[in-house]
């Protein structure tokens, strides 16, 4: 209880400091874009950018989709199986 | 074990449904005219990075509840918003860098808010690999975390209208043209459906998991008792 408490005041005060560092209008100098130094110039076509980005993101969450849904399925199988165990063990003694 | 829901089935068949939709009408919205095509990574870029957010907010969330109410479901559903924001952060910090690399000339730059946005990544994956590495404390110290990232969120959002930086600023979505508004709008709620699908996914599995670690301990006294 006494580490809980702790680390709430511990919170409480990181939030205090952002949100005095976030709301300050002193610190609020970003009104134009930083200049990009050594960048590269040569023309690059569009197209595999995007299609790398879409791919990207669907990809990332098929794998995730698929990684979830075979520990769902293992975990299905481990409760079915234990649960056969429990009932061959035959009646309460 | 509980079957799959209407509501799973109904969320299911709109993404299925957005998948159709939604490429056609951000192949169809106008080019920006400064950047070109390359424009189009923005239609998933931001939902992604919002997602970002929100799975770091639902984190925060549901650690709140385990660490101060002792809250198992919570735990449950933190350690699932936890592994989504990882998911959609790395989706976040790649599209990013494709996107920066045509438009700026480089993959990237250590501004304000390219740098937050990689720190609140870590901090998320530092929670997963808290709660599996750190032992028996490790959910309560990966809870703190969580409640460590959640704070960097809106530092991470504002960062744009603090720092100077190469990244557009806060101003972006809501002065969008509105002819890409649709595409925008579809695309957002698409990765919302498919993010609130993962997430009741990553429950269940969460939850099926407790139900086997519950059963096996009174496997192991029933079994005793018979042999």
């Amino acid at each position: 209880m006494k580490t809980i408490r702790s680390l709430a005041r511990a919170l409480s005060l990181v939030a205090w400091f952002a949100a005095l560092f976030a709301l300050s209008p002193g610190i609020a100098l970003a009104q134009e874009f930083q200049k990009v130094e050594g960048a590269l110039r040569p023309e690059l076509p569009s197209v595999p950018f995007v299609a790398a980005a879409y791919g990207f993101i669907w990809i990332a969450i098929l794998i995730y989709v698929l990684a979830v849904a075979r520990g769902l399925s293992k975990v299905r199988q481990d409760l079915a199986e234990l649960r056969r165990k429990i009932d061959g063990a035959g009646p309460r003694p | 074990m509980r079957s799959v829901g209407t509501g799973f089935l109904v969320a299911a068949t709109v993404a299925a449904a957005g998948f159709l939709l939604v490429p056609r009408l951000i192949l169809g919205a106008p080019i920006e005219p400064v950047m070109g095509f390359v424009q189009k990574i923005f239609y998933f870029h931001v939902p992604c990075a919002t997602m970002l957010f929100l799975s770091t907010f639902t984190c925060a969330g549901g650690s709140i509840a385990y660490l101060f109410k002792g809250s198992e479901a919570g735990d449950r559903v933190a350690v699932a918003a936890g592994e989504l924001s990882v998911l959609f952060g790395i989706c976040t910090l790649v599209t990013g860098p494709l996107w920066g690399r045509k438009a700026w000339g480089v993959w990237w730059q250590w501004d304000a808010r390219l740098t937050s946005s990689l720190l609140l990544e870590l901090m998320m994956i530092a929670y997963l690999l808290a709660r599996r590495y750190a032992g028996p404390a490790g959910r309560k110290l990966a809870a703190a975390l969580a409640l460590f990232a959640a704070i960097d969120v809106p530092l991470v959002y504002k960062s744009v209208d603090i720092w100077r930086t190469v990244h557009p600023q806060t101003t972006v979505v809501p002065t969008l043209d509105p002819r890409m508004r649709p595409a925008f709008w579809s695309a957002f709620a698409l990765i919302t459906v498919v993010w609130s699908l993962l997430l009741g996914l990553r429950v269940r599995l969460e939850r099926a998991r407790a139900e086997l670690a519950e059963l096996r301990l009174d496997a192991d006294e029933i079994l005793e008792a018979r042999l």
